[in-house]
């Protein structure tokens, strides 16, 4: 039982990692290599709510606003100009993430520190005993995913933003601001980064590297999923749920390779990954 | 035969005295190098010269992303990997079995044998036909990933984090050191240089401009790929070694994926594409970064993550080009006129060069396509022979482009046979068709916008004559018929031009001209004459017939004009959605009443069907 809660967990919390990285994917076919810099941003910022004395619930909004002020920033003065040169975005979004690695080494020392997590202790679940805080993690990933979904299929902005996903000439054409709807993606991209680094403070500890492991995870799982939000959440449970597997009944290094390794198989004998066409 | 002489000879003699100043040019350097490299230790601090070593041989993996990434075009991260696996193949034998002259042969060859061995299984992985360039990334990626991770489960083996130290390696002083790793520096360095501007060289810049079109000139580009990675691997995997038997030290961060973009970042900074930029960026990042670590050592790494930024967003081609171009302003842009070969009448075997002279040139049965549930091609059958001219007509979206393309790539169509001078093509790629015969020109102009006329014809002609490693050949042999169309549109004056200041017109003949210089025999032309001028376009008219008639080619033409088709063809084909409706003489398709109402409209045409 606590097995298949640590898979479910586990998916939980590499889709709250991923789904920025994705829909940034998505709408720019930018893969944005500093998304690991803006997950340490969120960690930091959890780790100044919580040193503030604030409440440890309080350090996600924070978390979410600060990362999506830094994404505007970023998106105009670094990756506009490289919307036509994909393979030159990553090296820049990864420059990026080196300067946002170092500004935080630069103010906060590159020693491990801890966050105060909002809830403590485990609770009986279906039988099992389990960390409640993990448990609120998946409530968390589910409601990002459906308020993602909400966004593009409910709204104006939605809907241009799927426009321009499909035909972005077509849809500018057609009087669509692409500008603008890379700017709000690329900015809400940062921000769910830099939250998703706040969720998953209270599970580990933040140092100024912590988001390079959780990048390429994100990356990998993004790649096998297309441009879906559902594959997304099927890769996540598969990869997660092989890595949760092997970590277990094999070793944990191979655990940690699990998903790099099987994305790279998967995508070899089917590029479109998880997607469906 | 090979006496014709074609073309303006003249510029060969002063092409040849610039191959050779170009080879001064790399020898004088290089003598100057050495020079340096020998004076080095004499001059220098010691800690200088310690550092100078492990940047001589950073330099080297840096050269090898250099071919990698900024010829070839493939991103990779992964040349750490390949550095790390001839570190530890030193570092663990010598730990493990204790250091002699025969360890260290063992050891070497060991590190050699595994990277090469590595870089075939990656090359497999990443670059199979039809991978993006993408997914090319990620392999390079996830290999140093694999490599650290498992150098950190070895455990007492490899050492794990804290890796392998205090083993012993070659009695050699710190000086003698330095001139070994200077010199293979140097070494790699001209050797890359003359490589790059071979004629084996041209093709990687090929390969990175459009490698679709390499595949269809009949240049297995995965394979070239793979040879490359694996060479460049064995060039990485030595360096580490040197790197481990100097420095006593090895750690799986000299394999990690970190190291990986941290090589990337230093061939971006001295600029790509240039490997001198390379070279001189690693030494200098390199050596600061010793000096300076200590006093600034956040900072340090910060100037250089906002200077990668800096020079990514706006000095792609990055630092090297702006230094020599200031460089060529101040000797008065003296060589702007590329260096361009002689012309030269190939030794034709009348288009022999490649399998030819089935029983039928061309043979489909029930070929079909579909996208999805669309169907796009169903049920097409027929043969066409030696000697045949004949062209595909039809209205927009009949399908003729997309049978041209299951003509060419075996794995277009979703099901029948297509058989190529009695070769089934199966499943077969692009560049396996144009072993059977096959050339293919596409409907929009598909060339080489970077390299010149001349660099594009030998392009061409790779599978017929293999390329030279070392130097440019000084002549060009075409096929007659090539040289035909390139005199017809003007192109034989412009053979040292870049094709990306030609007309349209200029690149659709500069295409067909390539294809011809393929010595096919069944030639596949969509819509070839699109955007020249009526002469011009007469003139291909006639070296087609020529071809048809003299050498027995077999051409299969897509073509909108149907005056253009009328004068040449010997068969019509009538394709409408998909289907044949008619297949016959140009008697036939003019007075049928069929053809008229299709291109009249599709409405008229189901009208009269029911």
């Amino acid at each position: 039982m606590s097995q298949l809660l640590d898979i479910v967990t586990t998916a939980a919390i590499l889709y709250a990692v991923a789904a920025g990285l994705l829909i940034v994917f998505g709408v720019m076919k930018i893969i944005n290599f500093a998304h690991g810099g803006f997950l340490t941003v969120g960690g930091y910022s959890a780790l100044i709510v919580t040193e503030l004395g604030g409440n440890p619930w309080l350090s996600l909004p924070f978390a979410l606003v600060v990362g999506c002020v830094l994404g505007m920033i970023v998106e105009r003065l670094v990756v506009r100009p490289l919307y036509a040169r994909p393979l030159d975005a990553i090296l820049a979004t990864w420059g990026l993430g080196i300067i946002l690695g170092q500004l935080i080494t630069l103010y906060f020392g590159r020693e491990v520190q801890f966050v105060e997590s909002p809830v403590k202790g485990a609770i009986e679940f279906a039988g099992a005993s389990y960390s409640q805080y993990r448990l609120i993690l998946v409530l968390l990933a589910v409601a990002i995913a459906v308020l993602l979904g909400l966004v593009l299929n409910g709204t104006r902005l939605g809907l241009q933003t799927r426009a321009v996903i499909m035909n972005e000439n077509l849809a500018r054409g057609l009087g669509i601001n692409s500008g603008l709807v890379r700017f709000i993606t690329f900015s809400l991209g940062a921000g769910l980064a830099s939250l998703a680094g706040a969720l998953i403070t209270p599970l580990s500890s933040v140092d100024p590297n912590m988001g390079v492991p959780w990048l390429v995870s994100a990356f990998m799982l993004v790649l096998v999923s297309g441009m879906s939000l559902v594959s997304l959440a099927l890769a996540c449970l598969v990869l997660g749920g092989a890595q949760v597997l092997v970590s277990t009944y094999g070793n944990p290094i191979l655990g940690g390779l699990t998903i790099v390794v099987l994305a790279a198989l998967i995508l070899r004998f089917r590029p479109q990954g998880f997607a469906r066409e | 035969m090979s006496s014709v002489p074609a073309a303006p000879a003249a510029p060969a003699p002063a092409a040849a005295a610039r191959r050779r100043s170009s080879v001064r040019l790399v020898l004088g350097f290089s003598a100057a190098a050495l020079v340096l490299v020998a004076i080095g230790p004499a001059i220098l601090p010691d800690f200088m010269v310690n550092n100078l070593i492990r940047a001589f041989l950073y330099a080297v993996v840096a050269l090898t992303v250099d071919i990698l990434w900024g010829y070839t075009g493939i991103l990779t991260f992964g040349q750490s990997a390949f550095f790390g696996i001839g570190a530890y193949s030193a570092g663990l034998i010598f730990t493990h079995m204790g250091f002699t002259f025969e360890h260290a042969a063992l050891a070497f060859s060991a590190g050699i044998v595994v990277s090469a061995a590595v870089a075939a299984l990656v090359g497999w992985l990443a670059f199979y036909q039809g991978a993006s360039p993408l997914y090319a990334s990620v392999v390079t990626l996830v290999l140093p990933i694999i490599v650290a991770q498992v150098l950190y489960s070895g455990g007492n083996f490899t050492g794990s984090s804290s890796g392998l130290s205090g083993f012993e390696s070659f009695d050699i002083e710190m000086h003698t050191w330095f001139w070994i790793a200077g010199t293979f520096l140097v070494i790699v360095t001209a050797g890359a240089w003359m490589f790059v501007r071979s004629d084996a060289g041209r093709v990687l810049v090929a390969i990175r401009e459009n490698e679709a079109r390499c595949e269809y000139l009949g240049i297995d580009v995965s394979r070239v790929k793979i040879l490359l990675l694996v060479v460049t691997a064995v060039i990485a995997a030595i360096a580490g070694y040197a790197f481990a038997s100097v420095q006593m030290v090895v750690a799986p961060e000299y394999a990690g994926f970190v190291f990986g973009t941290e090589l990337v970042i230093w061939v971006a900074l001295g600029g790509r594409g240039t490997l001198i930029g390379p070279v001189i960026g690693t030494l200098l990042i390199d050596v600061s970064t010793a000096y300076l670590s200590g006093d600034l050592p956040y900072y340090w790494k910060l100037i250089i993550g906002v200077a990668f930024v800096l020079v990514i967003v706006a000095l792609p081609r990055g630092i090297a080009p702006l230094v020599t171009r200031l460089f060529r302003r101040a000797r008065k842009g003296g060589e702007a006129a590329q260096d361009s070969p002689a012309l030269r009448k190939a030794q034709e075997e009348p288009f022999a060069g490649l399998a030819g002279g089935g029983h039928h040139a061309i043979a489909l049965a029930g070929v079909r396509k579909h996208f999805g549930s669309l169907q796009v091609l169903e049920g097409i059958e027929f043969t066409a022979q030696r000697g045949e001219l004949l062209s595909l007509v039809g209205p927009n979206g009949a399908g003729k482009t997309t049978l041209m393309r299951c003509l060419a790539d075996g794995a277009e169509r979703s099901a029948g046979s297509v058989l190529i001078n009695d070769h089934d093509i199966a499943r077969a790629p692009p560049c396996q068709c144009v072993a059977f015969g096959v050339g293919r020109k596409f409907q929009n102009a598909n060339t080489f916008d970077a390299l010149t006329v001349a660099e594009s014809l030998r392009i061409a002609r790779t599978r017929l004559e293999a390329p030279s490693l070392w130097t440019r050949a000084g002549s060009l042999d075409l096929p007659d018929a090539a040289l035909k169309v390139m005199q017809a549109t003007g192109l034989d004056q412009r053979l040292g031009m870049q094709v990306r200041h030609l007309s349209h017109g200029q690149k659709q003949a500069l295409e067909l001209a390539m294809v011809l210089a393929l010595e096919p025999s069944v030639l596949l032309l969509d819509e070839p004459t699109a955007g020249l001028t009526k002469q011009e376009r007469t003139q291909i008219g006639q070296i087609l017939t020529e071809l048809t008639a003299k050498h027995g080619l077999c051409v299969l033409l897509v073509e909108h004009d149907l005056d253009f088709v009328r004068e040449i063809s010997s068969r019509v084909i009538v394709l409408h959605q998909g289907r044949i409706v008619l297949d016959g003489t140009v008697t036939d398709v003019v007075e049928s009443e069929l053809v008229r109402t299709i291109y009249a409209g599709g409405g008229a045409m189901s009208a009269r069907l029911a």
